[in-house]
Protein backbone atom coordinates (compact mmCIF):
# COMPACT_ATOMS: atom_id res chain seq x y z
CA UNK A 1 0.00 0.00 0.00
CA UNK A 2 1.37 3.22 -1.51
CA UNK A 3 2.28 5.73 2.02
CA UNK A 4 0.33 8.47 2.06
CA UNK A 5 1.14 11.80 4.59
CA UNK A 6 -1.64 14.45 5.31
CA UNK A 7 0.13 17.70 4.09
CA UNK A 8 -1.90 20.46 4.87
CA UNK A 9 -1.78 22.63 1.88
CA UNK A 10 -4.09 25.80 0.98
CA UNK A 11 -6.57 25.99 -1.03
CA UNK A 12 -4.83 27.94 -3.30
CA UNK A 13 -1.47 25.72 -3.88
CA UNK A 14 -1.91 25.33 -7.20
CA UNK A 15 -3.58 28.51 -8.54
CA UNK A 16 -1.36 30.73 -6.70
CA UNK A 17 2.40 31.28 -8.45
CA UNK A 18 4.38 33.98 -6.51
CA UNK A 19 5.60 36.91 -9.06
CA UNK A 20 4.72 39.47 -11.50
CA UNK A 21 1.35 39.10 -13.85
CA UNK A 22 -0.30 40.68 -16.31
CA UNK A 23 0.58 44.14 -17.18
CA UNK A 24 4.81 44.71 -17.27
CA UNK A 25 5.95 47.70 -14.97
CA UNK A 26 5.33 48.80 -11.58
CA UNK A 27 2.26 46.34 -10.51
CA UNK A 28 -0.74 48.41 -9.79
CA UNK A 29 -2.67 45.98 -7.51
CA UNK A 30 -0.90 43.11 -4.95
CA UNK A 31 -2.36 39.96 -3.78
CA UNK A 32 -1.10 37.88 -0.88
CA UNK A 33 -2.51 34.90 -0.03
CA UNK A 34 -2.28 35.25 4.31
CA UNK A 35 -1.62 31.30 5.28
CA UNK A 36 -2.04 29.91 8.62
CA UNK A 37 -4.51 31.66 10.77
CA UNK A 38 -7.43 30.85 13.41
CA UNK A 39 -10.89 31.91 12.73
CA UNK A 40 -13.63 31.15 14.56
CA UNK A 41 -17.25 32.24 13.80
CA UNK A 42 -18.71 33.41 16.72
CA UNK A 43 -22.67 33.42 17.13
CA UNK A 44 -25.42 34.18 19.70
CA UNK A 45 -27.87 31.80 21.01
CA UNK A 46 -31.18 32.57 20.73
CA UNK A 47 -31.85 35.17 23.14
CA UNK A 48 -28.54 35.36 24.53
CA UNK A 49 -27.14 38.55 22.04
CA UNK A 50 -26.34 40.76 25.57
CA UNK A 51 -24.53 38.00 27.21
CA UNK A 52 -21.98 37.63 24.08
CA UNK A 53 -21.84 41.31 23.85
CA UNK A 54 -20.79 40.85 27.41
CA UNK A 55 -18.43 37.96 26.97
CA UNK A 56 -16.71 39.46 24.02
CA UNK A 57 -16.23 42.53 25.99
CA UNK A 58 -14.35 40.45 28.79
CA UNK A 59 -12.75 38.62 26.64
CA UNK A 60 -10.68 41.32 24.17
CA UNK A 61 -11.66 44.31 26.16
CA UNK A 62 -13.15 46.04 22.80
CA UNK A 63 -16.73 45.60 22.05
CA UNK A 64 -17.57 43.13 19.63
CA UNK A 65 -18.72 44.75 16.10
CA UNK A 66 -22.73 45.21 16.15
CA UNK A 67 -22.73 46.52 12.79
CA UNK A 68 -20.35 45.99 9.46
CA UNK A 69 -17.49 46.90 11.11
CA UNK A 70 -13.77 45.21 11.75
CA UNK A 71 -12.39 45.70 15.04
CA UNK A 72 -8.62 45.34 15.96
CA UNK A 73 -7.77 44.39 19.19
CA UNK A 74 -3.89 43.33 20.39
CA UNK A 75 -3.67 40.17 19.20
CA UNK A 76 -6.94 39.91 16.81
CA UNK A 77 -9.46 41.42 14.36
CA UNK A 78 -13.08 40.77 15.25
CA UNK A 79 -14.87 41.21 11.67
CA UNK A 80 -18.89 41.41 11.83
CA UNK A 81 -20.20 38.46 9.34
CA UNK A 82 -23.69 39.28 10.09
CA UNK A 83 -26.20 39.90 13.16
CA UNK A 84 -25.26 39.01 16.47
CA UNK A 85 -22.42 37.35 15.12
CA UNK A 86 -18.71 37.65 14.16
CA UNK A 87 -15.71 36.29 12.80
CA UNK A 88 -12.76 36.26 14.99
CA UNK A 89 -9.33 36.14 13.48
CA UNK A 90 -5.85 35.56 14.86
CA UNK A 91 -2.96 33.56 14.81
CA UNK A 92 -0.55 31.26 17.26
CA UNK A 93 -3.35 29.38 18.73
CA UNK A 94 -4.21 32.08 21.60
CA UNK A 95 -7.63 32.46 20.11
CA UNK A 96 -8.10 29.13 18.60
CA UNK A 97 -11.38 27.50 19.31
CA UNK A 98 -10.56 25.63 22.24
CA UNK A 99 -9.30 28.91 24.00
CA UNK A 100 -12.42 30.95 23.02
CA UNK A 101 -14.72 27.55 24.37
CA UNK A 102 -14.98 28.41 27.79
CA UNK A 103 -15.41 32.37 28.10
CA UNK A 104 -18.44 31.88 25.01
CA UNK A 105 -19.85 28.77 26.50
CA UNK A 106 -23.86 29.70 27.42
CA UNK A 107 -23.54 32.36 25.00
CA UNK A 108 -22.08 31.99 21.66
CA UNK A 109 -22.18 28.52 19.06
CA UNK A 110 -18.36 28.07 17.97
CA UNK A 111 -17.26 26.98 14.26
CA UNK A 112 -14.31 26.52 13.22
CA UNK A 113 -13.06 28.44 10.22
CA UNK A 114 -9.07 28.00 10.03
CA UNK A 115 -8.95 26.02 7.11
CA UNK A 116 -12.69 26.56 5.91
CA UNK A 117 -11.55 30.09 3.98
CA UNK A 118 -9.22 31.31 2.24
CA UNK A 119 -7.55 35.30 2.98
CA UNK A 120 -6.89 37.13 0.06
CA UNK A 121 -5.08 40.90 0.92
CA UNK A 122 -6.20 42.87 -2.22
CA UNK A 123 -3.63 46.35 -1.87
CA UNK A 124 -1.64 48.42 -4.51
CA UNK A 125 -2.58 51.87 -6.65
CA UNK A 126 -5.76 50.38 -8.46
CA UNK A 127 -6.73 48.00 -5.61
CA UNK A 128 -9.92 49.53 -5.28
CA UNK A 129 -10.65 50.19 -9.20
CA UNK A 130 -9.64 46.41 -9.84
CA UNK A 131 -12.20 45.12 -6.78
CA UNK A 132 -15.04 47.73 -8.29
CA UNK A 133 -15.20 45.31 -11.51
CA UNK A 134 -16.11 42.29 -8.77
CA UNK A 135 -18.36 44.28 -6.12
CA UNK A 136 -20.91 46.52 -5.89
CA UNK A 137 -19.86 47.64 -2.75
CA UNK A 138 -19.11 51.63 -2.87
CA UNK A 139 -15.29 51.47 -1.78
CA UNK A 140 -14.39 54.69 -2.20
CA UNK A 141 -12.49 56.39 0.58
CA UNK A 142 -15.85 58.27 1.90
CA UNK A 143 -18.34 55.94 1.84
CA UNK A 144 -15.69 52.44 3.07
CA UNK A 145 -13.54 53.85 5.45
CA UNK A 146 -10.88 52.00 7.46
CA UNK A 147 -12.58 49.14 9.40
CA UNK A 148 -15.59 49.08 7.34
CA UNK A 149 -16.64 45.73 6.15
CA UNK A 150 -19.20 44.06 5.00
CA UNK A 151 -20.97 40.27 3.97
CA UNK A 152 -21.48 40.32 0.09
CA UNK A 153 -21.02 38.64 -2.88
CA UNK A 154 -18.41 38.75 -5.33
CA UNK A 155 -18.53 37.02 -9.03
CA UNK A 156 -21.75 35.24 -7.59
CA UNK A 157 -19.20 34.00 -4.41
CA UNK A 158 -20.20 34.62 -0.47
CA UNK A 159 -17.39 36.86 0.74
CA UNK A 160 -16.58 38.70 3.79
CA UNK A 161 -15.28 41.71 2.84
CA UNK A 162 -12.92 44.71 5.25
CA UNK A 163 -10.82 47.26 5.03
CA UNK A 164 -7.70 46.67 7.03
CA UNK A 165 -4.92 49.58 8.13
CA UNK A 166 -3.41 51.89 5.02
CA UNK A 167 0.17 50.15 4.14
CA UNK A 168 2.22 52.84 2.14
CA UNK A 169 -0.99 55.30 2.50
CA UNK A 170 -2.57 52.74 0.34
CA UNK A 171 -5.96 51.12 0.91
CA UNK A 172 -5.80 47.18 2.26
CA UNK A 173 -8.72 45.23 1.60
CA UNK A 174 -9.24 41.88 2.92
CA UNK A 175 -11.45 38.83 1.30
CA UNK A 176 -12.60 36.05 3.06
CA UNK A 177 -13.64 33.16 0.95
CA UNK A 178 -14.78 29.47 0.83
CA UNK A 179 -11.80 27.49 0.50
CA UNK A 180 -13.76 25.40 -1.85
CA UNK A 181 -14.95 28.72 -4.30
CA UNK A 182 -10.75 30.51 -3.64
CA UNK A 183 -9.41 29.00 -6.85
CA UNK A 184 -12.99 30.70 -9.13
CA UNK A 185 -12.60 33.70 -7.14
CA UNK A 186 -8.59 34.14 -7.24
CA UNK A 187 -8.56 33.76 -11.20
CA UNK A 188 -11.62 36.36 -11.59
CA UNK A 189 -9.29 38.66 -9.81
CA UNK A 190 -6.41 37.57 -11.68
CA UNK A 191 -8.47 38.51 -14.66
CA UNK A 192 -9.34 41.64 -13.51
CA UNK A 193 -6.00 42.70 -11.72
CA UNK A 194 -4.19 41.93 -15.18
CA UNK A 195 -4.59 45.58 -17.09
CA UNK A 196 -3.12 46.70 -13.84
CA UNK A 197 -0.01 44.11 -13.71
CA UNK A 198 0.02 42.41 -10.47
CA UNK A 199 2.40 41.02 -7.96
CA UNK A 200 1.54 38.00 -6.15
CA UNK A 201 2.42 36.26 -3.20
CA UNK A 202 1.52 34.53 0.24
CA UNK A 203 2.27 35.35 3.24
CA UNK A 204 2.00 33.75 7.35
CA UNK A 205 1.60 37.70 8.28
CA UNK A 206 -1.76 38.65 9.38
CA UNK A 207 -2.06 42.71 7.96
CA UNK B 1 -33.88 46.61 -8.03
CA UNK B 2 -32.24 47.46 -4.74
CA UNK B 3 -33.47 46.28 -1.34
CA UNK B 4 -31.79 48.11 2.12
CA UNK B 5 -31.12 45.41 4.23
CA UNK B 6 -31.69 46.11 8.12
CA UNK B 7 -28.35 44.83 8.72
CA UNK B 8 -25.96 45.14 5.63
CA UNK B 9 -27.26 48.51 3.99
CA UNK B 10 -28.10 48.79 0.69
CA UNK B 11 -27.65 46.23 -1.78
CA UNK B 12 -28.10 45.02 -5.10
CA UNK B 13 -31.10 42.57 -6.41
CA UNK B 14 -28.74 38.96 -7.05
CA UNK B 15 -27.70 38.98 -3.52
CA UNK B 16 -31.41 38.21 -2.67
CA UNK B 17 -33.45 35.30 -3.03
CA UNK B 18 -37.28 36.05 -2.96
CA UNK B 19 -39.43 33.42 -0.98
CA UNK B 20 -43.17 33.83 -1.40
CA UNK B 21 -45.76 35.40 0.18
CA UNK B 22 -44.94 36.60 3.99
CA UNK B 23 -48.95 36.77 4.85
CA UNK B 24 -49.58 32.86 5.37
CA UNK B 25 -49.62 31.80 8.96
CA UNK B 26 -49.00 27.90 10.03
CA UNK B 27 -52.34 26.57 11.38
CA UNK B 28 -53.08 24.94 14.88
CA UNK B 29 -52.24 21.05 14.91
CA UNK B 30 -55.70 20.31 14.82
CA UNK B 31 -56.84 22.89 12.23
CA UNK B 32 -59.17 21.20 9.54
CA UNK B 33 -58.10 20.24 6.42
CA UNK B 34 -59.47 22.99 4.41
CA UNK B 35 -57.41 25.51 6.72
CA UNK B 36 -54.12 23.32 6.09
CA UNK B 37 -55.05 23.41 2.45
CA UNK B 38 -55.38 26.67 2.17
CA UNK B 39 -52.47 27.45 4.05
CA UNK B 40 -49.79 25.13 2.35
CA UNK B 41 -51.29 25.85 -1.91
CA UNK B 42 -53.13 29.09 -2.30
CA UNK B 43 -51.87 32.58 -2.58
CA UNK B 44 -53.06 35.56 -3.43
CA UNK B 45 -52.00 36.70 -6.79
CA UNK B 46 -51.73 40.43 -5.70
CA UNK B 47 -51.33 43.28 -8.56
CA UNK B 48 -50.38 46.34 -5.47
CA UNK B 49 -48.73 46.31 -2.25
CA UNK B 50 -47.41 43.01 -1.19
CA UNK B 51 -45.59 41.76 1.90
CA UNK B 52 -42.78 38.99 0.77
CA UNK B 53 -40.31 37.47 2.58
CA UNK B 54 -36.52 37.65 1.29
CA UNK B 55 -33.69 36.03 2.35
CA UNK B 56 -30.17 38.12 2.01
CA UNK B 57 -27.90 35.07 1.42
CA UNK B 58 -25.20 36.70 -1.12
CA UNK B 59 -25.27 39.09 2.44
CA UNK B 60 -25.49 38.38 6.38
CA UNK B 61 -27.93 35.40 5.16
CA UNK B 62 -31.00 36.91 7.45
CA UNK B 63 -34.35 36.52 6.38
CA UNK B 64 -36.49 39.46 5.38
CA UNK B 65 -40.09 41.28 5.79
CA UNK B 66 -40.21 43.49 2.43
CA UNK B 67 -43.11 45.40 1.67
CA UNK B 68 -43.25 45.68 -1.92
CA UNK B 69 -45.78 46.83 -4.95
CA UNK B 70 -45.69 44.56 -7.14
CA UNK B 71 -46.30 46.56 -9.99
CA UNK B 72 -44.04 49.51 -9.54
CA UNK B 73 -41.46 47.34 -7.63
CA UNK B 74 -41.60 49.70 -5.36
CA UNK B 75 -39.99 49.19 -1.74
CA UNK B 76 -41.65 50.87 0.81
CA UNK B 77 -40.30 48.63 3.91
CA UNK B 78 -37.74 46.37 5.10
CA UNK B 79 -37.61 44.43 8.08
CA UNK B 80 -35.82 41.66 9.88
CA UNK B 81 -37.99 38.83 9.88
CA UNK B 82 -39.08 36.95 13.15
CA UNK B 83 -35.53 35.68 15.08
CA UNK B 84 -33.07 37.13 12.35
CA UNK B 85 -30.81 38.67 15.10
CA UNK B 86 -31.62 41.64 17.88
CA UNK B 87 -29.16 44.45 16.48
CA UNK B 88 -29.92 46.05 13.29
CA UNK B 89 -27.48 48.39 11.86
CA UNK B 90 -29.22 50.58 9.59
CA UNK B 91 -31.74 51.95 12.86
ZN1 LIG C 1 -28.09 41.63 4.99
Amino acid sequence: MAEFSWDIRSPLDRALVAGPYGARGDAGVALTEIRNFDLVQVMARRGKAAELAKAAKDRFSVAAPEMPKAVGTADATLIWSGPDQFFVLSKGGKHSIGALAPPFAGSASLSDQSHARVLISVSGAKARAMLAKLSSIDLHADAFAIGAAAATSMDHTSVTLWRGNDRDGLAVFNVLVFATFAESLWHTMLDSAAEYGVAINHSEELA
Amino acid sequence: MRITCPFCGERELGEFTYLGDAKPVRPAADAGEDVVYDYVYLRDNIAGVMSENWYHGGGCRAWLKVTRNTLTHEISAVEAAAGAGARQASK
